[in-house]
């Protein structure tokens, strides 16, 4: 809590050189805190199909893994993403990106995801398991009205097509990234 | 601060939506610098000053609330607004007195072990509960209203005040879903409209918020609504409907803010 005194101490009379600094919405020491007890949560869970991971000793950049939905075209699969949580977290959201290409109607070229709950309908009760499986289930279950790939949502009325065109880009911009 | 948001627009290659955020997030900065998230006292009759001289509706109704009402504290219009003039004005009417302090603290505690009912996940939720507590109890023994002033204007202890008073809210909702799912038509399930409507920041407040805020802390609450309907007064609301309350709140559509009677 110190951190926050004081910079109420420096602010009260409200100058504007200093909304720069009110803009971070919680001191980094409990931020951290709050990263520490999520992983802690996160390896005690036992969900099979996402972990993650910080990057490093950096605790505020992670690197999560999904596994694609059992069911859907996207089964056995495995996808990587980069989640960067910002000093405002969790009251501001993570930015939660693809890193491995991902063909996805709701999954931009740069990796950026179209999700509500990564965007306006973000809560600060929200954590990283709860992105991972999001993100997760949005595999399988994509939202065709706000598309960010036009092509894959186009081919996602036909199933087999899309899996053969998913695949086959898998094999050539992830599988052999890989090794 | 001006050349880093002109700095933010100046994209390469990242897709539209991050320059509508960016954008946004400017927006929100310029609101941030030009509004406090809880004002100063201000007069009542300084409200005038935001209407024209033909808008008579407006007009009439704050000269004829200022026979009752003097002050008013504006609240920074983010969404918000409910919850952070709720906040501040209770905080206010309970600070210095230790058993009050005591009851809500108590009420808070209970609260967190709701939402853990609730499949909550303790670590999302006692960070908040804990700056509730901690920044309640440091006003319990004393009447301080530089100190609540800038506890409610860190947006370090503001917000996470604002989250604890939406997931009290939502709890209460969830507890209470058997009575309050007729009200939420477009919703699936308590919790579905909790995570969409409730919980997240910057989400507004509606009749339903504040029902359940004001049940949930046992605190009344009385909402005097400021709009263009064609009558001379302007309309007051308690909440609950039969109670006495000393805590106000203005609302013009769209927004909430703190409003002191004489």
């Amino acid at each position: 809590m110190s951190g926050s005194e004081q910079q109420v101490a420096t602010n009260s009379s409200s100058g504007k050189k200093n909304d720069s600094v009110q803009t971070v919405t919680k001191d980094k020491h409990s931020v951290s805190k709050r990263l520490q007890q999520e992983l802690m949560s996160l390896m005690m869970s036992g969900e099979k199909g996402v972990s993650a991971f910080p990057d490093g000793d950096n605790l505020f950049k992670w690197i999560g893994t999904i596994q694609g939905p059992i069911g859907t075209v996207y089964e056995g699969l495995e996808y990587r993403l980069i989640l960067d949580f910002p000093n405002g977290y969790p009251i501001v959201a993570p930015k939660v990106k693809f890193e491995s290409s991902c063909f996805h109607p709701n999954v931009d070229e740069n990796g950026n995801i179209c999700l509500d709950i990564l965007r306006e309908k973000w809560s600060a009760t929200y954590d990283v398991l709860s992105i991972l499986l999001s993100v997760q289930s949005l595999l399988g279950d994509p939202n065709i009205a706000s598309a960010l790939n036009h092509h894959a949502a186009d081919l996602w009325k036909n199933q087999s097509l899309f899996k053969k065109y998913l695949l086959d880009k898998y094999d050539k911009e992830v599988r052999n990234k890989k090794f | 601060m001006n050349e880093q948001t002109t700095q933010e627009f100046d994209f390469k290659d990242e897709m539209i939506d991050e320059k509508i955020t960016a954008q946004q997030e400017a927006i929100e900065n310029e609101i941030a610098r030009e509004q406090k998230l809880i004002s100063d006292l201000i007069k009542l009759d300084s409200l005038l000053d935001e209407y024209s001289l033909e808008d008579t509706i407006y007009r009439s109704k704050i000269i004829e609330l200022s026979a009752n009402f003097s002050l008013v504290r504006k609240t920074r219009g983010d969404g918000n607004c409910f919850f952070r003039a709720f906040g501040f004005r209770y905080f206010e009417a309970i600070m210095g007195k230790p058993d009050e302090v005591k009851r809500l603290k108590d009420l808070a505690n209970k609260i967190c072990t709701d939402l853990n009912q609730l499949g909550y996940n303790s670590f999302t939720v006692d960070d908040f509960k804990d700056v509730f507590v901690e920044e309640l109890e440091r006003l319990a023994d004393k009447s301080d209203v530089k100190l609540l002033e800038e506890i409610f204007n860190n947006p370090g202890s503001s917000d996470y005040i604002v989250v604890f008073l939406r997931l009290i809210v939502s709890a209460y909702l969830q507890k209470n879903a058997d009575f309050f799912l007729a009200f939420i038509e477009t919703y699936q399930s308590m919790k579905e409209f909790c995570s969409h409507e409730v919980e997240p920041m910057y989400k507004e407040s509606d009749h339903i918020h504040i029902i359940a805020l004001t049940n949930a802390l046992n605190v009344s609450v009385g909402i005097i609504y400021l709009d263009r309907t064609d009558q001379t007064e302007a309309t007051p609301h308690n909440f609950p409907e039969d109670s006495n309350p000393n805590i106000f709140i203005l609302y013009r559509p769209g927004h909430y803010d703190i409003i002191y009677k004489n």
